[in-house]
């Protein structure tokens, strides 16, 4: 699989896996009705571009402006994931996007970013005026 | 006669600062549509993202709880299958902080659990919610609970005041319960 597309809805966020050069994107808002429905073929087709490994660099853009707590149980997994390429020696940098002063997203990166030891956590500012 | 009886129903939410009000059977679908009406009143109101958020996610987190373990469901199949959650959500304004409460039904057996949980949150401070939420996180859920724990701290984590709940025992099986988050 060269990528996986999922556009947003209203509860589901936007998916951008482009495999082929690496770069995973994840946008807009995730409170899903069911999380197990959403979350489960974006696991599989991100095991499958893991387990297929060439080492090459991998770039994670975690832009969800709201997340509910079932949904943090599934980054969750999604991050592990990544976390363990990376132990494997694949660079990995994963970039948490905020908003300008929205504290509660900032303190939930650090909180995500605490068990990362091997991927790269970076925290980007984005400015006000997206989707509240 | 009609519209008085009705007229005054509306008073009594009006004088308690109360801006929704929703009760009987709670489905996703009525989750998105509250939470979409929700957001645009504040966004009129000229709140800011991150606040919107916040009383956003305390009121997705507690109706799901309502949704999830409300002890009074009807389920079936309408042409797909269709499960409903009895409860009730109330949303207002009072000394100008947002408050939102949620009532359901409970088992009794349940209750001690619960309240078990409810206690622990309210003693803890700032730094302790946030430990205790990085904890859960990393936790599998336990099957009864399916991820109720991670919900509630993350509505304690929100609140801008300790959360208040109550229980009112209603027969031998059954408890009202209540939660009341300012945010």
């Amino acid at each position: 699989m060269d990528c996986l597309i999922i556009p947003a809805t209203g509860r589901t966020p936007g998916v951008s896996f482009d495999f082929a050069s690496g770069h995973l994107r994840m946008t807009g808002e995730s409170y899903p009705d069911d999380v197990a429905g959403f979350f489960g073929p974006v696991f599989e087709a991100l095991r499958g571009f893991l387990d297929c490994a060439d080492g090459a660099a991998i770039r994670f853009d975690m832009e969800l402006l709201y997340f509910n707590s079932s949904s943090a149980k599934a980054l969750m997994n999604i991050f592990q994931m990544l976390e363990t390429v990376a132990k494997g020696g694949r660079p990995v940098t994963l970039t948490w996007c905020i908003e300008e002063n929205d504290d509660s997203m900032r303190e939930l990166g650090e909180d995500f970013a605490e068990d990362l030891r091997y991927v790269v956590f970076r925290m980007r500012e984005m400015p006000a005026g997206g989707v509240p | 006669m009609l519209a008085q009886q009705y007229a005054s129903i509306k008073r009594d939410l009006d004088e308690k600062g109360i801006l929704f009000s929703f009760c009987g059977y709670l489905s996703e679908g009525i989750l998105y549509s509250l939470g979409e009406a929700l957001r645009e009143k504040m966004v009129l109101e000229a709140a800011d993202g991150p606040t919107i958020r916040r009383v956003f996610s305390v009121f997705v987190e507690q109706m799901q709880n309502i949704i999830r373990y409300s002890a009074e469901k009807m389920s079936g199949n309408a042409g797909r299958a269709v499960e409903l959650s009895a409860g009730m959500v109330t949303i207002g304004m009072e000394q100008g902080k947002v408050f939102i409460v949620c009532g359901n039904t409970v088992r009794n057996s349940e209750v001690p659990r619960l309240k078990e949980r409810l206690e622990h949150l309210k003693g803890l401070d700032r730094a302790g919610i946030k430990t205790y939420y990085r904890e859960q996180l990393r936790e599998e859920p336990d099957d009864a609970s399916r991820g109720a724990t991670l919900g509630l701290i993350e509505i304690a984590r929100r609140a801008s005041d300790p959360i208040d709940y109550d229980f009112n025992a209603m027969d031998a099986d059954r408890s009202f319960f209540c939660l009341k988050v300012r945010v």
